[in-house]
């Protein structure tokens, strides 16, 4: 079984040797020529906000979208292994994954009524 | 009391293999340095992201003992959603590397200490008499036509109360952050004609007002361009907008035929 | 098992699997072999990283009648290598304001995942190596599907990480806007596999393969379109490449990163394309099987279908290009509405429909009764589809709201112009060409002169 993971691992070996690799050999390979606004943020030729984020820093909609997300990622978690089982399931098995699917909708439904999907 | 479980089980499957204890060792030092780093870091980010290291290194250990689904659910859902919901919320609230350390609530840490050594032993403690009592039944019967399989017979047979549960908590999740995160707009959405609109209705400058160093103060196209005066203080067009009075701070020539009017 | 241990057995029924497919032929191969592949599937996916920038540049231009890259190397086939080694001898620049060691660390992580991916990509069936027995797959899990979805959700902390650790407002904004996005379309992606594992009964790309040989999955038509365009979300290209939207966000996440971890986003995200169209081509395609044309159908052993794969694998690239020269950038709230609102509940209902199907399928001997009263409960939703009750209502909601708002708003023609100044004094024009010039002598009277 674990055997089955050992190409995974030469694999990752040969990307992580790659990519920190080259990551080492562009620092070391390229020119240095110190330049102040070369170090500053970059925001299209004007003066570099003091603070990354701004005052209002960001919309809370983003914690609203991750939040959903969890709650449907583990929507198909669940669905995963019901799917490859469901042939030895039957019916007893798609009556259980449609009130499943109803009741994570019920949730789904209310954020969408309550304007929780709209974007401005 | 765990050792002799242990020497019982290494009898029982003798499936300890090199590799399986090789990983262990490397990465169970890793997964705890990486909890230690998590609760030290200055930086909240740096902490979830040892975080993100610790709940990486368990999921391997669950892929070690022949758990696969389990493993890669741990990726996929502990660090890939809940962890992403955990870097949002840092980036929300606002991640300065000058993040306070002082407490505010007095005594948080020694609170924390116990608290948490208590939660150790209740853990530990329980678990342990749970299983000095039994007998494995064993991987082969654990995982018998195939690792999905069994946990799909398990959870959608003997366990479909809880499964059909988590739908509800599923609904709390849902409904809390709403409730947290969602802020209702009185009325409905304004369009982008309807902004255009008040925009224009508003008066003032129409377009944004230029960004500092820029002379040219009105933004329109039926006004020529002009360079500045020597004698005018070059320092901050940008506020041509809101600039009151002062014939040298009225730059729409257009605003004489106005006045004329009447 | 139920499974037979060779791939070029006979075909298994895809709807009677009891357990994993037997993977016994994975995880045999002595040390030497798996280094040959392992490097074989890197080099693979870096030559079609350079190979999909020069094919997407030469294809664009195509599309847009200009010619494309034509002076590196034989018709300009090495530019995107040329490319490559500028990036490399480029000034490596780290802001001031950068968190140093997540900067530094942000392109690697973006790029382990992606080359990770691929390892459980069949290229072919089993086919001898020097002798040796093996499948041309680098590596099978019971849960390939899964090792693939967590390396892609891996590959969100590279961008959320470059973002956060640049110090800068743009990468900032673009980090979270791409993570948001990406996230929201994976739940779309995921969706879309069920009804493949629904027909397959197996997670692991191999068995999966396998059941297509009669059928290729593609028939779950929903399923498949709904992969389509949520690849295209997860991989941050157009018409969904918000996160870059260079109008907004100059470069999002990436923009303050140069010479070779600029580099390593880049290959990131064409590793991350050809990762989706290689799951594309597994789960609805066929992966390696020969399209099922008689003639062509006997070519499905030795190394045959390593063409087939490719070929599939180089149409979605195709695919992806088109859309590019075809389609203008969605604005944030459309994609995301659509993602949420049609993507999610389309998906969920599809995938319920197919496990009813399949219930049916196997439960109900006496069909007539359910085939009508299905008839007549698709005929009923087609008509209320048709005549649409609701909708002259909502229409005249609409219209209504539209008139109110048009109404109360102000009017262009009562809107001043020029726009109001703040100025109190005489107002005359402190430079410029003095009082008669033309712009001044707007005649006083009509409320608004111009256009």
């Amino acid at each position: 079984m674990l055997s089955n993971y050992v190409p995974i691992l030469v694999l990752l070996v040969i990307a992580a040797a790659f990519a920190i690799g080259s990551v080492i050999m562009g620092s070391l390979v390229g020119p240095k020529r110190y330049n102040r606004a070369k170090l500053d943020a970059y925001e299209c030729g004007i003066e570099p906000s003091p603070e990354p984020a701004g005052p209002h820093r960001f919309p809370v909609k983003f914690y609203l979208t991750a939040m959903l997300f969890i709650v449907f990622d583990i929507e198909i978690i669940f669905l995963y292994p019901w799917a490859v089982a469901f042939g030895s399931l039957g019916i007893f098995g798609l009556v259980e994954m449609v009130l499943f699917i109803a009741t994570v909708f019920v949730a789904y439904a209310y954020v969408w009524r309550r304007g929780g999907l709209e974007w401005d | 009391m765990n050792a002799a479980i242990l020497v019982q089980a290494a009898g029982e499957f003798t499936r300890t293999s090199g590799g399986e204890a090789a990983t262990f060792w490397v990465l169970a030092p890793v997964a705890v340095l990486a909890a230690l780093g998590m609760v030290l870091a200055r930086s909240a980010v740096h902490g979830a992201l040892l975080l993100v290291v610790n709940l990486f290194c368990l999921a391997v250990f669950y892929l070690l003992q022949d758990a696969p689904f389990l493993g890669f659910v741990q990726i996929i859902v502990y660090t890939g959603a809940i962890m992403v919901l955990f870097l949002f919320v840092l980036m929300l609230v606002g991640v300065d590397s000058a993040d306070s350390l002082v407490e505010t609530l007095r005594g948080q840490r020694m609170a924390a200490i116990v608290l948490g050594a208590g939660f150790a032993g209740l853990l530990v403690f329980p678990i342990g008499g749970v299983i000095s009592g039994t007998k494995a039944a064993g991987l082969a019967a654990a995982n018998n036509g195939g690792n999905i399989q069994a946990i799909a017979r398990l959870l959608f047979t003997d366990y479909v109360f809880a499964f059909e549960i988590v739908s509800a908590l599923l609904i709390i999740a849902a409904v809390g952050a709403m409730i947290l995160a969602h802020r209702e707009r009185a009325g409905g959405k304004i369009t982008q004609k309807e902004m255009l609109r008040r925009r224009f209705a508003a008066g003032g400058p129409v377009t944004p007002v230029p960004g500092p160093g820029v002379y040219a103060r009105p933004q329109a196209a039926d006004v020529t361009p002009a360079l500045p005066p020597a004698s005018d203080d070059p320092g901050h067009p940008g506020d041509s907008g809101d600039s009151a009075g002062g014939d040298a701070d009225s730059p729409h020539p257009v605003g004489a035929g106005k006045g004329a009017a009447r | 098992m139920s499974y037979p241990s060779s791939f070029g057995a006979p075909a298994v029924p895809p709807l009677a699997a009891a357990g994993d497919p037997d993977l016994s032929v994975f995880g045999g191969d002595p040390l030497w072999l798996i280094l040959l592949k392992a490097v074989a599937v890197f080099a693979f996916l870096l030559l079609m990283t350079l190979f999909a920038i020069v094919f997407e540049r030469k294809v664009v231009a195509r599309m847009q009648q200009r010619v494309g890259p034509n002076r590196h190397g034989p018709k300009g086939w090495l530019q995107s290598l040329a490319d490559g080694v500028k990036l490399m001898l480029k000034e490596d620049i780290i802001p001031v304001l950068a968190d140093r060691p997540v900067f530094i660390l942000a392109p690697v992580v973006s790029a382990i995942p992606a080359f990770l991916a691929f390892s459980v990509i069949p290229f072919g069936p089993e086919v001898s190596i020097f002798g040796h027995h093996t499948a041309l797959q680098l590596a099978d899990l019971p849960v390939a599907v899964l090792f693939v979805l967590s390396a892609s959700s891996l590959g969100v902390y590279g961008l959320i990480l470059s973002g956060w650790a640049s110090g800068s407002t743009y990468p900032l904004l673009g980090s979270l806007r791409s993570a948001a996005q990406i996230i929201s379309y994976e739940v779309a992606m995921g969706l879309s596999f069920v009804a493949v594992f629904l027909n397959s009964g197996t997670l692991s790309t191999s068995g999966i393969v396998a059941g297509q040989r009669h059928w290729w999955n593609v028939v779950l038509v929903p399923s498949f379109i709904i992969y389509c365009i949520a690849m295209v979300g997860e991989t941050n290209r157009t018409p969904f490449d918000l996160p870059e939207a260079e109008g907004e966000l100059v470069g999002g996440f990436h923009t303050e990163y140069s010479s070779i971890k600029f580099a390593f986003f880049f290959l990131a995200e064409y590793i991350n394309t050809v990762t989706v169209s290689a799951v594309a081509t597994t789960l609805f395609l066929g992966g390696w099987q020969p399209p099922p044309i008689p003639y062509f159908s006997h070519f499905d052993t030795g190394w045959f279908p390593v063409i087939w794969f490719v070929l599939k694998l180089l149409a979605f690239l195709f695919l992806f290009i088109w859309l590019r020269g075809t389609l203008p950038r969605l604005r944030y709230d459309q994609f995301m509405a659509f993602g949420w609102k049609v993507l999610i509940p389309v998906g969920l209902v599809w995938l319920l429909a197919v496990a009813t199907f399949k219930v049916y399928r196997e439960n109900v001997t006496d069909r007539t009764p359910w085939l009508i009263g299905f008839g007549i409960a698709v005929g009923i939703l087609l008509i209320i589809t048709l005549v649409d009750p609701g909708a002259r209502k909502h229409a005249e909601r609409l219209e209504a709201a539209e008139r109110e708002r048009t109404r109360n708003a102000p009017s262009l023609d009562r809107i001043p112009w020029p726009p109001p100044q703040p100025s109190s004094k005489s107002p005359s024009p402190p430079y410029g060409p003095g009082p008669n010039r033309p712009s001044s002598v707007i005649v006083a009277g009509g409320p608004r002169q111009e256009s």
